[in-house]
């Protein structure tokens, strides 16, 4: 049916995205006040200030004058003043005379960015300058009464001129690309951005180009031999991350909270003792223990356990395909259960407001392998082997940019007296080998 | 007149098109104009629903334009064929879906839009739920 401007788009389960026309149209408008911000700000400094300079420099014409007198100039800006130097000279045009105070095309123009706050630098000028001297001097053709001392460029007025000049391209460039929207569909602009990007670029007939679309490349998960099996998979996320997170955090909660509570002890010690004080601070400290416990138990899994080997005889997977995973062991303590799963999630990320969540939902998962009360040595691994089958009909791996399909075997072991600790290791699940046709 | 509408035909009615299979078949407008079509969009495309934001992406694309020279004659039927890709397949999880469909998108005098949608799938993987792992 046909459709005109919405003011609300799709309901998406229980939350409403916006109207796109409108939201595209609320885009152009904020583009556009910073496109003509920043022209008209670019506008008046390049007519007030770069214009002038440019004019001196170019177009104004060079004679000779007599210095009558010099002084330094000076203006009240707030509670500061302000100073610029003055020469009055004297020179002659087809027979006749003008004299005007001046320095550089600001002063002649009286410009108010002719002062500055520098007056040793203003009384260094007017030092140059000698009564009854005669010095080179351009005055401007159009205007005789205009005529300066010195010519060139004030380097400040370059870096000034690039803040409008940033507003001008960013706003013409969201004004295009929003009335590139304005009259482009979603799908035609998929494509051109597809173009641009250089990715999947369009075969001659118009379709995209790649063999598998949205199934991740996995090339990290291959570059790696295995000792026992093809290939070693890499770790998703190391431990060593995980501890680095918990030391920042106990270093921060505990700096901040070891400051009061030096103050705390000082009191007690002193025999002037702030028991209010005392009281808040005890929970702060109770959760800086805590941290510093956790801490030491993540330091001893991690010393205590080494890095879990896993190799796969094959990768990418295909369901229904067979493969053999091989997982070695290493550490000092004894393990009282190790499970090897094959997992599959989905992840969806959305807007909530400003905030971006991600919610994860498993959709797959058996276990490969278990084992209980297993010796472990730092020279002898625990080291086992199992067979698994991806079951026909899993969905491939997918990724886009706010949604994914991910496969992964997750190693989970239990030490005597320890919580669980959890190492997950991606691969990639290729669409099932079919021939082309229809069902 | 009755209202606008855009009518999608595939040439096979089948359940469920094997990646890369032939995806053929014709659209056409109802109840417009000659002199009210400025352009045609044609899609073959993929996008997500569920839990997280929509993700789209386009397989194939073609595009008539009257203010290109092109003759769109809205009531006579217009082809579109294409070799459909390997992936992404179609998929019902438990919070995301993948869907396949041809949107046909004609562009009317007036700034008006008709847009028209037929889903198909491809593959046949069956739905899923959620597990505890």
């Amino acid at each position: 049916m046909p459709r005109g401007i919405r003011i609300y788009g799709k309901k998406r389960g229980h939350r409403r995205t916006g109207s796109s026309k409108l939201g595209v149209a609320g885009e152009a408008a904020f583009f556009a006040t910073l496109l003509v911000a920043g022209a008209g700000v670019l506008a008046a400094l390049l007519y007030g200030i770069v214009l002038p300079e440019w004019r001196a420099n170019h177009e104004f014409v060079e004679h000779t004058c007599v210095v009558l007198d010099k002084r330094l100039a000076e203006r009240e800006n707030h509670e500061d003043k302000l100073y610029r130097p003055e020469v009055k000279i004297r020179y002659g045009i087809n027979g006749r005379s003008f004299t005007a105070w001046t320095y550089d095309i600001a002063t002649a123009t009286n410009a108010a960015n002719s002062y500055s706050a520098e007056r040793e630098e203003a009384a260094a000028v007017l030092d140059q300058f000698a009564r009854g001297e005669e010095y080179r001097c351009w005055y401007d053709p159009t205007q005789p009464e205009v005529v300066v001392l010195v010519r060139g460029y004030r380097w400040w007025v370059w870096p000034v001129l690039a803040l409008p000049l940033l507003f001008v391209l960013f706003g013409a460039g969201g004004v295009l690309f929003s009335l590139l929207r304005w009259n482009t569909s979603a799908e035609r602009r998929a494509i051109i951005s597809r173009r641009a990007a250089g990715r999947e670029l369009l075969a001659g007939n118009g379709h995209a180009a790649t063999e598998f679309p949205t199934v991740p490349e996995g090339s990290d998960i291959t570059n790696s031999p295995g000792t026992m099996l093809r290939y070693r998979l890499p770790i998703g996320t190391s431990p060593g991350w995980a501890l680095f997170g918990i030391l920042l955090a106990c270093l921060g909660w505990n700096g901040v909270v070891g400051v009061f509570l030096m103050w705390v002890v000082n009191g007690h010690l002193s025999g002037d003792p702030d028991w209010i004080l005392t009281v808040f601070l005890a929970p702060f400290v109770l959760v800086g223990i805590l941290l510093i416990a956790v801490l030491i138990r993540q330091l001893l899994l991690a010393t205590a356990l080494g890095p879990t080997q896993v190799e796969l005889s094959d990768h990418p997977l295909h369901p229904g395909g067979r493969y053999e995973v091989f997982i070695s062991q290493p550490g000092r303590l004894p393990l009282d259960e190790l499970q090897v799963q094959l997992h599959c999630e989905e992840r969806a990320t959305y807007r909530e407001g400003t905030n971006t969540r991600t919610e994860a939902r498993g959709v797959y998962a058996e276990r490969l392998y278990r084992g209980e009360r297993l010796t472990v040595g730092r020279a002898t691994p625990f080291q086992a082997r199992c067979e698994f089958v991806v079951p026909v009909g899993a969905m491939h791996s997918f990724r886009s940019e706010h949604n994914s399909v991910t496969w992964r075997l997750v190693v989970e072991g239990r030490v005597a007296g320890w919580p669980k600790y959890r190492r997950d290791y991606p691969v990639i699940v290729y669409p099932q080998e079919q021939n082309g046709g229809h069902e | 007149m009755s209202r606008p509408a855009v009518v999608i035909r595939f040439d096979q009615d089948v359940v469920a098109y094997l990646p890369g299979a032939i995806l053929a078949g014709s659209f056409w407008l109802r109840g417009v104009t000659t002199d009210e079509v400025k352009a045609v969009e044609t899609s073959v495309l993929w996008y997500t629903e569920g839990k997280g934001e929509e993700d789209m992406a386009v397989h194939a694309f073609w595009r008539t334009s009257a203010e290109a020279g092109e003759w769109i004659a809205p009531n006579r039927a217009h082809r579109f064929e294409t070799t459909l890709p390997q992936t992404p397949l179609s998929y019902s999880g438990a919070i995301l879906k993948v869907r396949w469909c041809v949107r046909v998108r004609a562009f009317l005098q007036g700034g008006r839009e008709i847009i028209g949608q037929r889903g198909f799938q491809l593959g046949s993987l069956p739905a899923v739920e959620s597990v505890e792992p």
